[in-house]
């Protein structure tokens, strides 16, 4: 009886299984692209431990008075080592040398910059010593990082406005550095010796006096509360430098949106007064950054983001500032170049990078910055097409505003590059 | 003396009788659904085990793209993965090696946290996992995931099933609907063979249903212990011209300690 009931059951429920099963699916489309998956294709390419590319680019640039316009070339080549020489022990080299010719002064530029030049020695897989020329880059923002403690004084050759190409070509600062991770923590400690005084625009001139004109020190540390939490914590100073504290912070707010917050704090010297090299007392600045990125399902990234600095003129201060002297905007804008700072005391960042834009392997990154006290502007666009060893790319810069403005005071209206680059 | 109908103790007899045929029965129909019916977690956990080694390591994933026939694009990435030992989801560190732009640029998945890192740039940038960084491949397709970890699956039937290589195979049909909210894919339709577990093929669907992709587990080789799928063919759902192969070699046991796996180890990440 039991082994009745028992076959009965199974036949019933192979009978059901069987009914319940649907068609083999074998659709031919399946198969043709399983037939190109069988093409041969040649064997996985080995680790490199360098990365060098060539670059040549054209550029004309149109003058804001519209009396002349100007023709730039460059040619770059940009190298970039990285090897572990012996266990333990990895060495980083990263230089760039930018030679560019143009019919409007200085006619003539050579730079060399030396990016990176350092030792690591991991003494165990979670402590590590750093000593040499390091890029220390700390942020979460995307368009100013207020954290970002060892910009200052580190763009030696600007080749493009992207905060992407100045957060890459620029020199790091000597350092010697330890780190001891956990499993969810970290803690550095990073000296920063005084090995200069005076920037130098030699051509292959290591430029210490740009990046390491004073003793200091930075602490940083984070901890990983949850997925969501993972916040870090800077402090930074040195000999004539007040103690800055710095806060990064960023978090899935859905599966296509992150957001950011970035904050730093400490006494300083306004903007105003280091670029006209006046003395005045420090006061406390506050300088922030918030913002979030979205991604659509056709991977465009779209950032917005504001900014704010509390060492930068408000609209009061600005017109003050500019009242009968108004190349004194222009003097605001180097000096906040020089430092990496926020010109203006709030600003609203956009950008938008989007892959494979329309055809495969051409991109497109752009980005606006607004000036909401002066009403002024800069944007640059980029459309990238890229095969294997090789990019092609034109970009567009403008600065847009009244003379009066921020933006409009820069003397050049807009400029096009057209660029080349390279890989070895 | 004799025994009627009506004798009580009879009637307990009978009755007993009957309780004992209907618990046998039962029984027996139990141990047959079962046999008949595998758990579909079970199934999956399986299949899991097919693709992912069990122990901490890396693998080296060569993506090549093609569309209409003619190949578009080639990624070489190292990844290094290991489960957490909490959750079970694994955790990995993926280098980029292939094209020359990219080298060395990598992505950490731990958890929700997905994060970009650009040695030239120093810059560590939280993903978020709509963004894609190798075209046609989402990021979950070039991670290591447990799916019985992610998904609840339900045994559709069995069926017999062309796989990669064109042959039928008798398999396991699974629907696995997402049940974490931070996994790659709504829905997946996944055929297991019945007699190896191996994973044979699958479609991914989005939450409107529409199927995204297609993918099939092919040229299965002996690796770290197990025969696993060395290719995986990955079809687009909307333009079946639209192909990428994703080949895995160099298999190896590594040793990821837990203190590379977060933002701040990331520039230093240099495997030897």
């Amino acid at each position: 009886m039991r082994q009745i009931t028992a076959t009965l059951c199974c036949t019933l429920f192979a009978a059901a299984s069987v009914n319940a099963a649907p068609l083999p699916s074998d659709e031919p489309n399946d198969l043709d692209a399983l037939a190109v998956a069988d093409q041969p294709t040649a064997t996985p390419e080995s680790t490199q431990n360098w990365r060098v590319f060539g670059e040549t680019a054209l550029a004309r640039s149109a003058w804001r008075s519209g009396a002349t316009s100007a023709s730039e070339g460059r040619l770059s080549l940009d190298l970039r080592y990285d090897r572990v020489i012996a266990p333990g022990l990895r060495t980083v080299l990263s230089d760039r040398l930018d030679l560019t010719r143009s019919d409007a002064a200085p006619r003539e530029t050579n730079v060399n910059t030396l990016r990176e030049a350092y030792l690591s020695w991991h003494a165990r897989p979670d402590t590590i010593a750093d000593i040499g020329r390091v890029n220390l880059r700390y942020g979460a923002a995307f368009g100013y990082n207020p954290t970002d403690f060892f910009k200052a004084g580190a763009l030696r050759s600007i080749v493009s406005p992207d905060p992407a190409s100045l957060r890459e070509n620029r020199q790091g600062t000597v350092v010697i550095q330890g780190q001891q991770l956990w499993s969810a923590s970290s803690l550095s400690a990073t000296y920063s010796p005084r090995l200069g005084s005076s920037i130098s625009d030699s051509t292959f001139a290591l430029n210490f006096g740009a990046t390491n004109p004073r003793d200091r020190w930075l602490l940083a540390g984070s901890h990983r509360f949850s997925e969501q939490f993972n916040p870090q914590i800077l402090l930074y100073g040195g000999t004539g430098v007040s103690t800055q504290a710095g806060f990064n912070l960023s978090g899935l707010l859905n599966a296509a949106t992150v957001g950011f917050l970035e904050v730093s704090a400490g006494k300083g010297k306004s903007l105003t007064a280091q670029a006209l090299g006046t003395a005045e007392p420090e006061r406390t600045q506050r300088r922030a950054a918030l913002g979030l990125t979205y991604t659509t399902n056709f991977n465009l990234s779209l950032t917005a983001e504001i900014d704010h600095n509390s060492a930068a003129p408000n609209r009061t201060q600005w017109n003050a500032f500019t009242f009968g002297a108004p190349a004194n905007a222009l003097r605001l804008l180097g000096a906040a170049q020089s430092q990496q700072d926020l010109p203006v005391r709030r600003s609203l960042f956009f950008y938008a990078a989007w892959k494979d834009m329309a055809l495969k392997n051409l991109d497109l990154s752009a980005f606006v910055r607004h000036d909401p006290q002066s009403d002024s502007r800069v944007q640059w666009i980029e459309a990238r097409y890229h095969w294997n060893r090789a990019e092609v790319a034109l970009q567009w810069e403008g600065y847009s505003g009244d003379s009066l403005s921020l933006y409009g005071s820069v003397p050049r209206a807009h400029r096009v590059d057209l660029l080349l680059r390279m890989f070895l | 003396m004799r025994y009627g109908m009506s004798d009580p103790a009879t009637m307990i007899a009978m009755k007993n009788m009957l309780v004992s045929a209907a618990i046998a029965t039962w029984l027996s129909f139990s141990a047959c659904v079962a046999a008949a019916a595998p758990d579909a977690q079970a199934i999956l956990a399986a299949s899991d085990a097919v693709r992912n080694p069990a122990k901490p390591f890396g693998v080296v994933i060569t993506l090549i793209e093609y569309r209409n026939r003619q190949q578009t694009e080639s990624n070489t990435l190292e990844v290094y993965s290991k489960a957490d030992a909490t959750g079970g989801q694994y955790r990995s560190l993926i280098r980029f090696v292939n094209p020359p732009r990219d080298t060395n640029k990598l992505m950490l998945k731990n958890g929700n946290d997905l994060w970009f890192f650009d040695p030239s740039s120093k810059a560590s940038i939280r993903l978020s996992p709509q963004q894609r960084l190798l075209g046609q491949a989402a990021n979950g397709d070039v991670l290591t995931v447990n799916l019985a970890k992610d998904y609840k699956g339900e045994l559709l039937g069995d069926e017999d099933v062309t796989d990669g290589e064109r042959v039928s195979r008798r398999c396991h049909r699974l629907r696995l609907v997402e049940a974490s909210p931070d996994v790659t894919y709504h829905r997946i339709d996944m055929w297991v063979e019945t007699a190896s577990a191996r994973p044979v093929k699958a479609q991914f669907y989005a939450e409107s249903g529409r199927l995204l992709k297609t993918a099939y587990y092919r040229k299965f080789a002996p690796q770290l212990g197990v025969e696993r799928p060395t290719e995986v063919v990955i079809i687009d759902g909307l333009d079946p011209g639209w192909v990428t192969v994703m080949r895995y070699s160099d298999y190896a046991w590594r040793d990821v300690p837990d203190a590379w796996l977060q933002r701040d180890y990331l520039p230093r990440f240099k495997p030897e």
